[in-house]
């Protein structure tokens, strides 16, 4: 709307040459001059200039809907409003399941089930509307290379064996998933802006971005001056791209995150890199040889990234093979927590006695401690060596194990 | 009468013409005539009598102003606006510890500012706001309706479904206690249906359309005049990306202040802005400052800064022309934005509505 050009707002065709020679050629030049600068460049008087304003503003003003029309919209459509995840209490919870039209990330430490959740969801994107699903395509942009086929169909061939009783279906529904593998910021982005003609053609009813950290992380070192606003300013430009292409189309977009260890007054460092048995006073430059400080371990990507995602889903160990699923962020979900294990038909949520619905005392989603995998580590080496935080345990070990995506 | 030809609103070639040609006052181009003019300057004859009717009205609206006319004039004594400013309602927030803290809620022809870290509430805030604001007269609020303009997409109707049926079955229950002929009228139409059907909502995806927007909101103010509350959530999002040139955006946040003020004033409405933090790294030491600049700090009225102490949200008062700088703690319940304790007062009925929230949590926790 805002590249949109002057000529498309009704304005006059000389008026338009004129604003031209000014180098005013869009909507959005027009609206950033002050009134008098229009003044002078249009050679209009006051009165005018305001008329003209208001011409090129309804060209480019969004569409008014009351809160009602939205509500009867919803309601005709269901199906259109989100994805159910097939775990009963997280969809009841989020009214449904991942909501259409906005951006879910989902945070963990390596290894607990990031890429096994976003394979789930492809397959049961995939599914027909009676059986909950979207009955479209996804696309798939892989930036670790952590994707397998074999495991979208072992997770099919479980989990709704009813569905996927013949090879045919399981074939058609691996058609579905597209694949791109990107391995730059630059790329993923261009990627990101080519997607609109592909959701259209190719009927695409979900995006997956697993991850946008690890890109990001790679190539952006924030200690180096100006990367951070840079990294920051690429972060927002592929949240606004993803919001518009999630809107206009009313889809899902999920993203993946990794995590971070927070210092008590620092900025966040990559501490998943380095293992906390490494001297962290190193790590921190000219501030080093002060007291060892106790940090937390949480989402990545930083305040602003927080802000841009509109629901996020932490998981995080808890006793092996339990993991728990929690809400940490959601317009209509209160702080919720789930059990769950992965199976060979991809998440199972435990039903038991403390089942319901464990609201828990959450904070902020961009701080929100994260528990980290307690491997047998622990008894290998002596306690003196490990620092011992509450939850902070080295986590280089786990994902050796994410390869075979172990389920132990 | 005496005015300068250079400051009139005319067009700049035609003011120039003006000047070139000798005019120096208002007086002079009125006394000339239209086809004096147009031979003089060398203009047609409609353009001269254009030209003429602006200077003209100009002329008078300077004249009406000087003579102190009520209608053009905006100055009043303190007293008319004390008398004023007491008429006036406030919007509640439904969470009696912040309307006591912004000493009554949020204030109309005002523009208060909500920051806050992510997740902490303030699409929260807003949604209940856009829902209080059309409480009827007789149940204590506005009877207005609102403007919702979302840049960053998390305003969820279904929310908005719960909170509006909260507030709807509040209103019920004080009805059901006091028995008045005026309650039970205004509840039938205080319904769900209407409320939802009184929030504009506009979807704003980039800074221009916000812009635009915005220049076009007098007039939809003007169309629908029972307007009480105009909520932009999000004013930081569109501009924090993609801005090489921070004037620019200094600029056009400064324009954009002004013209909310306008409206705010003009058309008696609360205008409520959500802003986002961002991380200040100092030298050993980041915390975290509302987005946008320092100069932005000047915009608002109000400011309300929204943060966590562990697992407790509270919201402070950081700005306020007339309160005293507070930090209060609340809480987001099925039911939206609520206090934190059921308030002391226990005489009115609204202090028994305050527990059924509190009994859902106990439910909730069994």
């Amino acid at each position: 709307m805002a590249a949109k050009k002057l000529r498309r707002a009704r304005l006059s065709q000389e008026l338009c040459e004129r604003l031209s020679r000014h180098q005013i050629t869009t909507c959005q030049d027009f609206l950033c001059l002050s009134l008098l600068d229009l003044m002078k460049v249009t050679g209009q008087s006051y009165g005018n200039v305001q008329k003209l304003l208001c011409k090129v503003s309804l060209a480019c003003a969004p569409k008014m809907q009351t809160a009602y029309e939205m509500k009867v919209r919803r309601a005709v459509n269901p199906s259109s409003a989100f994805l159910s995840t097939s775990l009963h209490g997280l969809d009841k919870v989020l009214h449904g399941g991942v909501p259409c039209g906005s951006l879910t990330e989902i945070t963990s430490p390596p290894g607990c089930g990031k890429t096994q959740f976003c394979i789930m969801m492809s397959v049961l994107a995939t599914l027909p509307i009676s059986m909950g699903g979207l009955n479209g395509a996804v696309i798939y942009i892989d930036t670790e290379s952590a994707f397998s086929a074999e495991r979208l169909v072992e997770i099919a061939g479980n989990r709704f064996p009813a569905y996927f009783d013949s090879d045919e279906k399981l074939f058609s529904m691996t058609c579905s998933v597209y694949l791109y593998r990107e391995l730059t910021c630059g790329s993923v982005l261009k990627r990101i802006k080519s997607l609109e003609e592909e959701i259209i053609s190719k009927k695409v009813k979900l995006i997956i971005i697993d991850s946008v950290a690890s890109v990001v992380r790679k190539e952006f070192d924030t200690k180096l001056q100006g990367n951070l606003t840079e990294r920051s300013n690429f972060l927002a430009r592929g949240a606004s791209l993803l919001k518009y292409l999630a809107e206009e189309f009313s889809i899902p977009v999920i993203l993946t995150n990794q995590i971070t260890t927070r210092l008590s007054n620092g900025p966040a460092i990559q501490a998943d890199l380095v293992s906390p048995a490494d001297d962290l006073s190193l790590s921190e430059g000219a501030s080093g040889g002060r007291k060892r400080e106790s940090g937390c371990v949480t989402a990545a990507l930083g305040n602003t990234w927080s802000h841009s995602v509109n629901t996020r889903l932490i998981l995080q160990y808890h006793d092996l093979p339990t993991r728990q699923i929690r809400v940490a962020k959601s317009p209509v979900a209160p702080f919720s927590t789930f059990f769950y294990t992965i199976e060979k038909s991809g998440f199972v949520l435990q039903d038991g006695k403390d089942q319901t619905n464990l609201t828990w005392e959450g904070t902020s989603p961009a701080l929100q401690n994260i528990k980290v995998r307690n491997t047998a580590l622990k008894d290998l080496l002596p306690d003196a060596a490990l620092p011992r935080t509450t939850d902070e345990t080295p986590s280089n070990a786990s994902s050796l194990q994410k390869g075979k995506c172990n389920l132990d | 009468m005496q005015r300068d030809v250079g400051s009139l609103p005319l067009a700049p070639a035609l003011r120039a013409r003006l000047v070139a040609a000798g005019f120096q006052t208002a007086q002079e181009v009125l006394e000339t005539g239209p086809c004096g003019l147009s031979k003089e300057i060398g203009i047609s004859k409609e353009e001269a009598l254009e030209a003429l009717q602006v200077v003209r009205q100009e002329c008078h609206s300077d004249a009406t102003r000087t003579a102190g006319a009520p209608g053009t004039s905006r100055k009043c004594t303190a007293l008319e606006l004390l008398e004023q400013e007491q008429a006036q309602g406030f919007i509640i927030t439904f969470c009696s510890a912040l309307d006591n803290v912004l000493g009554g809620g949020v204030q109309l022809t005002k523009i208060t500012e909500i920051c806050g870290a992510p997740g902490v509430g303030k699409t929260q805030l807003c949604m209940q706001l856009a829902v209080d604001v059309q409480i009827p007269e007789c149940f204590g609020g506005l009877a207005g309706e609102a403007v919702f303009i979302d840049t960053e997409g998390s305003f969820m109707v279904d929310r908005v479904v719960d909170i509006a049926a909260a507030c709807v079955q509040h209103c019920q229950l004080i009805a059901e206690a006091h028995q008045e002929e005026d309650h039970l009228k205004a509840l039938e139409t205080f319904s769900l249906e209407s409320i939802l059907s009184h929030i504009y909502y506009f979807r704003c995806r980039d800074y221009t359309e916000l812009l635009a927007e915005v220049y076009l909101l007098p007039d939809f103010l003007s169309e629908h005049s029972k307007v009480r509350l105009v909520v932009i959530d999000g004013i930081a999002f569109p501009f924090r990306h993609d801005f090489e040139d921070l004037s620019l955006r200094t600029r056009l946040l400064n324009g954009l202040a002004q013209q909310l003020i306008i409206i705010a004033n003009d058309h008696k409405a609360a205008v409520v802005l959500t802003n986002q933090m961002t991380t200040r790294i100092g030298q050993s030491q980041s915390t975290l400052v509302p987005a946008l600049g320092e100069s932005w700090g000047h915009a608002a009225t109000v400011r309300l800064i929204f943060h966590w102490d562990n697992n407790q949200r509270l919201a402070t008062l950081y700005k306020s022309p007339s309160q005293k700088e507070s930090t209060i703690p609340y809480h987001i319940t099925p039911h939206g934005f609520r206090d934190v304790q059921p308030p002391a007062v226990t005489q009115n009925p609204e202090g028994t509505e305050m527990n059924p929230r509190k009994r859902l949590r106990r439910e909730e926790e069994k």
